[in-house]
């Protein structure tokens, strides 16, 4: 069945009778569905030119009523009896009238599929008389142009009176989609022939429905989903973007009722819910196939923090066997456009894990998968420079890939570092590069004890760095912290950077004028460091001098540690 | 209001903690749904609705369990006794059969109706079917159980027949059993377990310290003294695996981090510390002051711990005033900046008036730190090492929202996640009004003698199952063969 071409040839007709004024809720859907216009054969006929044009509804039910039956009109107007109203002809024509009705009404004589016999019973069935009697009545009714059958009186709406011009849009809508819903049906119906693989009737060749046709059917669904709103008004889940798209006919979105009272229900689109609806119905399923992933796709968009979608997304990567560098490319994107997310970087951590096997062979392979993912790190940081997830992926692919003595690498943090000497996440980094290096350091060694592996050309040149830094921001813990840390790593004592530490601190313990502290951190060392050499007197006056003056708000800290001096460990 | 820079010196009155102001902000959390920018946590709703639930029962206490000098709170409860079952219930409807709890309401399945797959699934749960036959993307998530089962037991009933009942409907056997898959073999933990095709069985979340918290908390409430062969006895997991795990998570500077060649964080370290307290905590009547035993003993440099756990704390410092439209694009700036000469700081004590605490070495003050660091250092024995005074002057001050609710950054808008932990952080540090907070299982003191009761019912109630079976399996085999199955005995019987 082809309406298309039927439809088309049905376009000037409704053009001349489309209402001029329609209502303010006509989308921009409604009025593209000009091309594809109603049949104007159901519609009301027109009112006469000559009597006003009545402005609502229940005025033109009323008048057309009153038109077709004017000895009702006259009866209701004059009131009272019949024969006190009505003269005697009027009498007849008004019985006459009545009787036709009845005999229209019956299917028999309106399908007119009915033999004489058969109609001459029904006659006798409504008016009681025979055939000459039936004759007469046809007689009155077709020469008093009175109406066979009566449109009732329409019943106004609650909101009021609805315009004729209103209405009539509304009608024209309604046909509209009906048609749309006709060459919607056609469509599955081939859809489902070709799915079948079932064959042209006329060619004899497979059905194929082409590209163009389910673009269109796209098209056509949303058409009719804003007709549908417009007319019906909108309902979640069934004419979002996954209803529109004939690729998802065949799933029955699983729709979730909210008991009442559900906690922490969140107001979210008909879009999200959709979406989900379709999520919960091909993971019952447990369907994967690119629909999916595309699904997944469209899901992370609204929501990218959904730990399930993701997991669900990787099930489909692998499923489909997708090359893992096009879904890294891909996370590249979303990754910059969700600098926060956690889940991106869990996401790109299970697909580096399952694409490390397949280059670790390859040297040269490695080397080009460490560069561009460094290259995109690099990218990802300049945009939020202490990115925990960047951080922790960035030390797991150094792990994963060797990148410890990737000059690249500490380069890169080098440059970080100088860039803001504050960034402690770069200073970890650092740390986790010089340290944890498989080269030299001890398997299993902790971060908080000495390692003999560890090459004293390292644990000098890393003294050095931290040393050189913390004179540019003596106040900045990541400097000192890390200085200490090395100092432990490489089994050296404290009060090897004793005289560096004091160039921060002035005149201790000689009187306010005197006394200057650069950097709490310092002092805060030195106290160690007196402890350390046994100087418990220096080590209570640097303590109680951070508590008194320098670092107040860490006056029970500095109390606790000076109460540790008096039980040496 | 405020500070005021012309009058250092002058002392001024402590703020005070609204309650009503904040249970006002509570009870639109709680009765509206959350607004649409809430949709990135839609994936954890069981997590918004714990931080809902556990922050009325902070500012509502019953009247035992107040600190003292609180004040009567005659008004209607947001949460009447009357509507306990029934959210008990929307909790439990994220129950899997394979163990453990669904996040969100969004992953739920909705009931089938045909009588037989209910039997199916109970089926697959007492068999662990669904362990070798499910190849779906598995909806059961560590933090959900977790907050699923605080939920069950900060919602239940009154009275003592009402603790005993708060685990009612929990399959404590399957997710015990389904928690022992989501330990890695450096014995971390994930947060979910799933079928990843070609790949074989995953388990996801990532090297994250919170899982571990979070496995030995379920542990805790659920596991209870079944000895191995006992009834309802389920397999524990390598607990000597976790525990090396976690203390092997120490970093240079002392903190912790999700490995140790991670940077540390003050999120991670709470959960370590909480973590190992948890391990050999008592099962009843028990607080977080335990021996800690493996606490104390295990932590490698615990005086490098306390150095970084006070070092989060810094005063903080009023943005710069002159340009505000950066303080609301750059939320992420620097607000601990110091003055050029720490002298000039020292100098004016009325600066140090507010203290934040950030996550990390020079990061920003964000108000769930005040809690992270609080209470991990609670859980230490050491809350004198904070700055208690000002860290409560910069939660009321700084982040307590007018509408209620408190904000991640200040001047910021209220969210449920700052929301609660700023009450749990004035809690721990037993703020007048609030309920007494445990720092280790971060739910009131009551609710956790809630739990203990709950535990120890569901323990009962599974000997019961046992004991039933056991009796319709005696009466079984006296009717066939006129004597008593000789396994019986050795299981006890």
């Amino acid at each position: 069945m082809p309406p298309k071409g039927k439809a088309a040839n049905k376009t000037k007709a409704s053009e001349t009778t489309k209402p001029t004024q329609t209502t303010t809720t006509t989308t921009a859907a409604a009025s593209s569905s000009r091309t594809t216009p109603p049949t104007t054969t159901t519609k009301p006929p027109p009112p006469p030119t000559t009597t006003p044009t009545p402005e609502t509804v229940l005025a033109r039910s009323e008048a057309r009523y009153a038109a077709a039956r004017p000895h009702d009109a006259l009866l209701r107007q004059k009131g009272g009896s019949l024969s006190a109203a009505l003269s005697h002809p009027e009498q007849t024509a008004w019985l006459a009238a009545r009787i036709a009705s009845r005999i229209a009404a019956r299917p028999a004589l309106s399908s007119g599929s009915s033999t004489a016999a058969g109609a001459g019973a029904v006659g006798k069935v409504a008016c009681g008389g025979g055939v000459k009697t039936l004759r007469e009545v046809w007689k009155i009714v077709n020469e008093g142009g009175l109406g066979l059958r009566v449109a009732r009186v329409r019943k106004s709406p609650p909101g009021g009176e609805v315009g004729v011009r209103e209405f009539e849009a509304k009608w024209e809508r309604k046909v509209v989609l009906g048609c749309l819903e006709v060459e919607s049906r056609c469509f599955r119906t081939r859809w489902e022939r070709e799915r079948r693989g079932e064959v042209e009737e006329l060619t004899g060749e497979l059905v194929v429905v082409t590209e163009q046709e389910a673009f269109e059917e796209t098209r056509r669904r949303k058409e009719m989903a804003a007709l549908r709103k417009e007319l019906y008004g909108g309902g979640v889940g069934k004419e979002g973007k996954l209803a529109m798209d004939p690729e998802w006919d065949d799933v029955e979105p699983v729709v979730l009722e909210e008991p009442e009272g559900a906690l922490a229900a969140i107001s979210y689109s008909a879009d999200y819910a959709e979406a989900m609806a379709y999520l919960r119905a091909v993971m019952q399923a447990k369907e994967h196939s690119p629909r999916c992933l595309r699904l997944t796709e469209h899901i992370i968009g609204m929501n990218p923090a959904h730990y399930t979608v993701w997991l669900f997304r990787a099930a489909n990567v692998f499923a489909l066997k997708l090359p893992i560098p096009d879904e890294m490319a891909w996370l590249n994107g979303v990754a910059l456009e969700n600098l926060k997310n956690y889940q991106i970087w869990h996401h790109r951590h299970l697909l580096v894990e399952n694409y490390h096997p397949l280059i670790a062979a390859d040297p040269s392979a490695v080397a080009e998968f460490a560069a561009a993912e460094r290259s995109f790190l690099q990218k990802i940081l300049a945009e939020d420079t202490k990115n925990y997830h960047v951080w922790s992926y960035r030390s797991y692919l150094v792990g994963k890939f060797n990148l410890f003595n990737d000059g690249e690498e500490l380069a890169a943090i080098e440059a970080m570092i100088d860039d803001d000497v504050r960034n402690n996440s770069a200073w970890s980094h650092r740390f986790f590069l010089g340290f944890s290096n498989p080269d030299y350091a001890t398997p299993g060694s902790a971060a908080t004890e000495a390692d003999p592996g560890v090459p004293a050309v390292v644990i000098d040149r890393e003294v050095e760095y931290a040393r050189d830094k913390i004179r540019l921001a003596p106040q900045n813990q990541s400097g000192w912290n890390y200085l200490r840390g090395v100092l432990v790593k490489g089994g050296r004592k404290l009060a090897t950077v004793e005289e560096f530490a004091s160039g921060f601190v002035k005149g201790l313990g000689e009187g306010e004028e005197a006394e200057d502290v650069q950097s709490t951190h310092a002092l805060d060392l030195l106290a160690e460091i007196y402890a350390e050499k046994g100087d418990r007197e220096k080590a209570e006056l640097s303590l109680t001098r951070l508590g008194q003056k320098w670092d107040r708000i860490r006056v029970g800290y500095w109390e606790w540690r000076r109460k540790c001096l008096e039980v040496p460990a | 209001m405020g500070d005021d820079p012309d009058h250092p010196m002058e002392p001024e009155a402590e703020p005070t903690l609204d309650i009503d102001r904040h249970l006002k902000y509570w009870k639109m959390c709680l009765q509206a749904p959350l607004p649409n920018h809430y949709l990135s946590n839609e994936g954890v709703r069981m997590t918004l609705a714990y931080f809902i639930v556990n922050s009325i029962r902070i500012l509502t206490p019953a009247p035992t369990e107040t600190t003292p000098s609180t004040s009567p709170n005659p008004k209607p409860p947001l949460l009447p006794p009357t509507e306990h079952r029934r959210l008990r219930q929307w909790v439990l409807s994220h129950q899997q059969p394979g163990g453990g709890f669904a996040p969100s309401s969004t992953l739920l399945s909705p009931p089938t109706t045909t009588p037989s797959s209910g039997g199916s699934a109970a089926w697959e749960a007492e068999t662990g079917a669904s362990e070798g036959g499910t190849t779906g993307t598995a909806v059961a998530n560590l933090p959900a159980t977790l907050f699923a089962l605080q939920l069950l037991a900060l919602l239940a009933d009154e009275g003592e027949e009402g603790a005993a009942r708060a685990f009612e409907g929990v399959d404590r056997v399957q997710t015990l059993r389904w928690l022992r898959r989501l330990q890695r073999g450096d014995g971390s933990f994930g947060e979910g377990v799933s079928w990843m095709p070609g790949k074989g069985w995953f388990i996801g979340g990532g090297y994250d310290m919170r899982y571990c918290y979070i496995a030995v908390a379920v542990r805790w409430m659920l596991r209870g003294d079944v000895t191995e062969g006992g009834e309802g006895w389920v397999e524990d997991w390598d607990t000597v695996g976790l525990e090396r795990y976690i203390l092997g998570s120490q970093t240079y500077d002392g903190g912790f981090a999700g490995s140790s060649q991670e940077e540390p964080h003050a999120g991670y370290a709470y959960c370590a510390i909480a973590a190992l307290s948890l391990l050999d905590r008592p099962l009843t009547n028990s607080t977080p002051f335990h021996p800690n035993k493996i606490l104390h003993s295990g932590i490698r440099n615990m005086p490098a711990l306390l150095h970084w756990l006070a070092s989060r704390q810094f005063v903080y410092l009023e943005p710069p005033p002159g340009n505000p439209d950066d303080t609301e694009e750059e939320e992420d700036e620097d607000n601990f900046l110091l003055p050029a000469r720490l002298a000039d700081l020292s100098l004016s004590p009325a600066a140090e008036r507010h203290v934040a605490c950030n996550g990390r070495c020079n990061k920003v003050a964000d108000t769930c730190y005040t809690w992270w660091v609080g209470a991990a250092l609670a859980n230490l024995g050491r809350r004198e090492l904070v700055d208690w005074p000002a860290s409560r002057r910069f939660l009321l001050d700084k982040m307590a929202h007018r509408i209620g609710g408190f904000s991640k950054h200040p001047g910021g808008p209220p969210d449920v996640y700052h929301g609660c932990f700023g009450l749990a952080a004035l809690a721990v540090m037993g703020e007048p009004g609030l309920a007494e907070f445990d720092c280790a299982l971060a739910v009131p003191v009551a609710t956790v003698r809630v739990i203990e009761k709950a535990r120890a019912a569901l323990v009962e109630a599974g000997r019961g199952q046992g004991a039933e079976l056991a009796k319709g399996a005696v009466d079984m085999g006296l009717a066939m063969r006129g004597a008593k199955p000789a396994w019986l005995s050795t299981v006890g019987w």
